[in-house]
């Protein structure tokens, strides 16, 4: 699929001979996003970069596509001074299209906590109360996940997108065993699998709010995305919310209003 | 030779980028630098960087790789690269500033970043470069190879502060450890000049 | 309990009756009683069109259908050449649209349906009528749908028997955002305010600068509005003092490059969401060039196809309701007498699709 497409003028300057070249990693309606590297291949990178649209006016394309990973940008610097685990921005030409950000290491959220679950994860019964106590080393990662959306919304900026997709599970720099080792190779695989810092990534949709509804909303499309795409760990959402309620002044309020956010049932309940 | 030729992944192949760094010169020789750039004078064709305000590797060759893209994309907003440069390592789009707090000063500056960028169609070798920096440049240690501890004595670390705007920042207030500390100064430095004037 | 078909029936005939908006439309449709293979046999409009700078009433509107009903009634069924005995059941648009012109035409079909021996009544939802219109002139087997007229801007997929609502208009729809501008500018509303748009946008030059409001797959129109009228009181202004800095022309281009540029881009993301490369494209801002153009490059790019349909079957009209109607009468729907009211909200997503799978 890579060759399909053309690389970003940026990518095709001649690398070094120590480089990787760059390779397609994902090509969504926004754009592309590449694996780079910045500076020297001690540094990998994600380079995203928004094609121009055939459909849309020049003027007007060019506008937007500059607009909005400048506003991207902006966003991810404003979470970066703050401390809420972004990536940062090693360089950007908003005009031309592109902007490189460090690179998390690690997987997303989603697949480790379906490693968690195991294989067939959507086939098996759900987890309930009573075997909660098997899961913990989930459920930390459930408030560190709550810990990390409250940080973000403190700082006055709405994600837009959350899922367990758009959130990296950074490696440990050493690994913190909670369960005895008697438990052999493979529970310490699973246990793995939910370890780490988690990094929010892709801040394509983010816009700057400070409401309950805003935030209430975000949380909600977190919801529901988690709910379908882990059915079976669904209940644990709750250890999220109960991380969130603790991260700032404001976040009891939001929640009373996520519970207005699910009564209405939205229109995007339909989406997962 | 104690000049560096530098490989900056992705920028274009077409010019050799050479890097070089004087610990201790003396007044003098800062004041007859500035003599030639104020005469712009063709032959000083340099980005002479005041040391102080360079964290580590990384954030110079930042600045250099932004340079390299205005140019690749007919963007420059200054001058020539080497102009550029300097004004890359800003995070504002003010460019005395960018030359008063990046560039060096006559008589106050001391320790001393030249970085040359030699296009292809320019004839001029390796040699002839480092010849030319060390006839002009004549007091001073030159330091080889040039590694992040080098860099780092020269920091001033309160300047850096000031110019990335990093005082009472939470994401630094929260780190205890030192290196650490440093590190994400350069993060965040490495950022400020990516969103330049944002 | 789905309808019984007689031995010697080779095909089901159904009437639709529509008057949500402006438009008086009745159609008859034959479908194959073995495929299921829709034919045409009649398709008759009357529009109610309003003055240049006026938008049209409900109260007007209604009387209009009132008083072409029977008239585009008798038309439809000599075109058809059918007899009433041959009509399986009468449909009628149920909703969404505004309150008198639905309820006139319902009140309309009830009378057919009482008059003719108690033929079944089917209601129908008007955005699915579109939307299976549309995929039955076009063969598009399962497309995102951008459903884009005078009162709605939906873009939808189907999922699980419902047609879900991946993405709307948060204010005003698209057609109605062209339709106000249209009457700022006093653009004849004759045949349509968007035609006539959609025909001065073409001599547009420069394109000038308005908000751009997409968020997610939502979009709102209502701040363009009143941008694009504040230029054009500006550009009357300059036009008093002897100034000419842009024309109409270049405001109805504008307008269009911007809201249709919108519509793309959110169809675009419903795309890459539910992995289809197929777009159909219904409703009556459906019909524009323009729009069609875009929508083809961006699916071009994505290595798919777009599937419009012409304004015969893009604007409202009877057809399209008797073929969704007919479509769930063949399912055992029906809607008993008592029961066959109207509603001018009615979302897609409450229909239960039982005729797909």
């Amino acid at each position: 699929m890579a060759t399909e497409f053309p690389l970003p003028p940026v990518l095709t300057y001649y690398p070094s001979s120590s480089s990787t070249p760059p390779s397609l990693i994902t090509q969504g309606a926004e754009g592309r996003l590449y694996k780079s590297t910045h500076l020297a291949s001690s540094r990998p990178c994600a380079l995203k970069y928004r094609p121009p649209k055939p459909y849309r006016h020049p003027i007007l394309d060019a506008r937007l596509t500059k607009a909005r990973i400048q506003a991207e940008a902006k966003v991810l610097d404003r979470c970066c001074r703050e401390g809420v685990p972004v990536p940062a921005v090693y360089a950007m030409d908003a005009a031309a299209g592109w902007m490189m950000l460090e690179w998390i290491e690690g997987q997303p959220v989603r697949a480790g906590i379906n490693v968690w679950l195991g294989a067939r994860p959507e086939t098996d019964e759900a987890i309930d109360a009573a075997n909660d106590a098997h899961q913990t080393p989930l459920i930390n990662l459930m408030e560190r996940i709550g810990t990390v959306v409250g940080a973000l919304h403190l700082t006055g900026i709405i994600h837009g997108d959350l899922t367990t997709s758009n959130m990296m599970l950074q490696p440990w720099k050493t690994t913190h065993t909670s369960q005895q080792q008697t438990n052999g190779e493979e529970a310490a695989a699973k246990e793995a699998a939910v370890q780490g810092d988690v990094v929010l990534i892709d801040f394509g949709l983010a816009t700057t709010s400070s409401s309950d509804e805003d935030r209430a909303v975000d949380l909600y499309v977190l919801e529901r995305a988690f709910a379908s795409t882990h059915p079976r760990a669904e209940k644990l959402f709750e250890h999220v919310l109960e991380a969130y309620g603790k991260t700032f002044k404001k976040a009891p309020s939001v929640l009373v209003k996520l519970a207005d956010v699910r009564m209405r049932g939205r229109k995007r309940s339909m989406l997962g | 030779m104690a000049l560096e030729k530098l490989t900056i992944d992705n920028t274009p192949s077409n010019q050799n980028i050479y890097l070089a760094l004087f610990r201790d010169v003396d007044a003098d020789t800062t004041q007859a630098l500035q003599k030639q750039l104020l005469a712009r004078n063709p032959a000083f064709e340099y980005a002479f960087i005041d040391a102080s305000s360079i964290i580590s590797r990384v954030h110079l060759l930042s600045a250099i790789y932004n340079a390299l893209n205005a140019v690749a994309t007919n963007t420059l907003q200054t001058p020539n690269v080497h102009s550029e440069i300097v004004l890359s390592l800003s995070p504002s789009n003010n460019i005395a500033d960018a030359y008063r707090r990046w560039g060096f000063a006559a008589g106050k500056t001391t320790d001393l970043i030249v970085v040359k960028v030699v296009f292809h169609d320019n004839e001029q070798t390796e040699e002839q470069v480092w010849a030319h920096l060390k006839e002009h440049i004549p007091t001073g240690t030159v330091v080889d190879p040039i590694t992040d501890e080098e860099i780092a004595k020269s920091t001033d670390w309160s300047k850096v502060r000031k110019y990335y705007k990093l005082n009472g920042v939470p994401a630094l207030d929260r780190i205890k450890d030192d290196a650490e500390k440093k590190r994400e100064m350069e993060r965040l430095a490495v950022m400020g000049m990516a969103l330049r004037g944002l | 309990m789905a309808a019984p078909i007689p031995k010697n029936k080779r095909r089901r005939i159904a009437l639709g009756c529509e008057g949500s908006a402006n438009k008086l439309g009745i159609g008859v449709i034959a479908h194959d009683a073995v495929t299921g293979e829709p034919t045409v046999l009649s398709n008759v409009r009357h529009t109610f069109v309003s003055p240049p700078g006026t938008g049209f009433l409900p109260k007007d509107t209604a009387a209009h259908h009132r008083s072409f009903f029977v008239r585009v009634a008798k038309q439809a069924l000599a075109d058809a050449g059918i007899s009433i005995s041959e009509i399986d059941c009468i449909c009628y648009t149920r909703g969404p649209g505004m309150g008198g012109p639905l309820t006139s035409v319902a009140i309309g079909a009830r009378t057919l349906s009482l008059l003719w021996g108690n033929i079944p009544l089917v209601g129908v939802n008007h955005c699915v009528g579109h939307i299976e219109m549309g995929r039955a002139i076009t063969g598009a087997q399962n497309p995102v749908v951008l459903y884009v007229s005078g009162g709605n801007t939906q873009v939808i997929a189907y999922a699980e028997q419902r047609y879900r609502i991946f993405g709307e208009a948060l204010d005003i729809a698209v057609g109605n955002c062209l339709d106000r501008f249209a009457r700022t500018l006093e653009i004849s509303n004759d045949p349509a305010p968007g035609y006539n748009i959609e025909q001065l946008a073409r001599r547009g030059q420069t394109l000038l600068d308005l908000p751009y409001a997409v968020k997610g797959m939502d979009c709102s129109f209502s701040g363009i509005l009143t941008r694009a009228d504040e230029l054009a009181a500006q550009m009357k202004k300059e036009l008093s003092q002897g100034k000419e800095t842009f024309t109409p022309a270049d405001l109805c281009f504008t307008l269009q490059e911007t809201v249709f540029a919108m519509l793309v881009e959110i169809t675009e993301r419903a795309m890459a969401h539910v992995g289809s490369n197929q777009v159909l494209i219904v409703g009556g801002v459906g019909c524009n060039e323009r729009l069609q153009e875009m929508m083809c490059a961006m699916a071009a790019e994505r290595g798919g196809s777009v599937y419009a349909t012409d304004e015969r079957f893009c604007i409202d009209n009877g057809i399209m309701i008797a073929h969704a109607g007919l479509l769930a009468y063949e399912t055992g729907f029906q809607t008993p007498l008592d029961e066959s009211t109207c509603t001018q909200r009615f979302r897609t997503d409450e229909v239960f699709v039982k005729w797909r799978n």
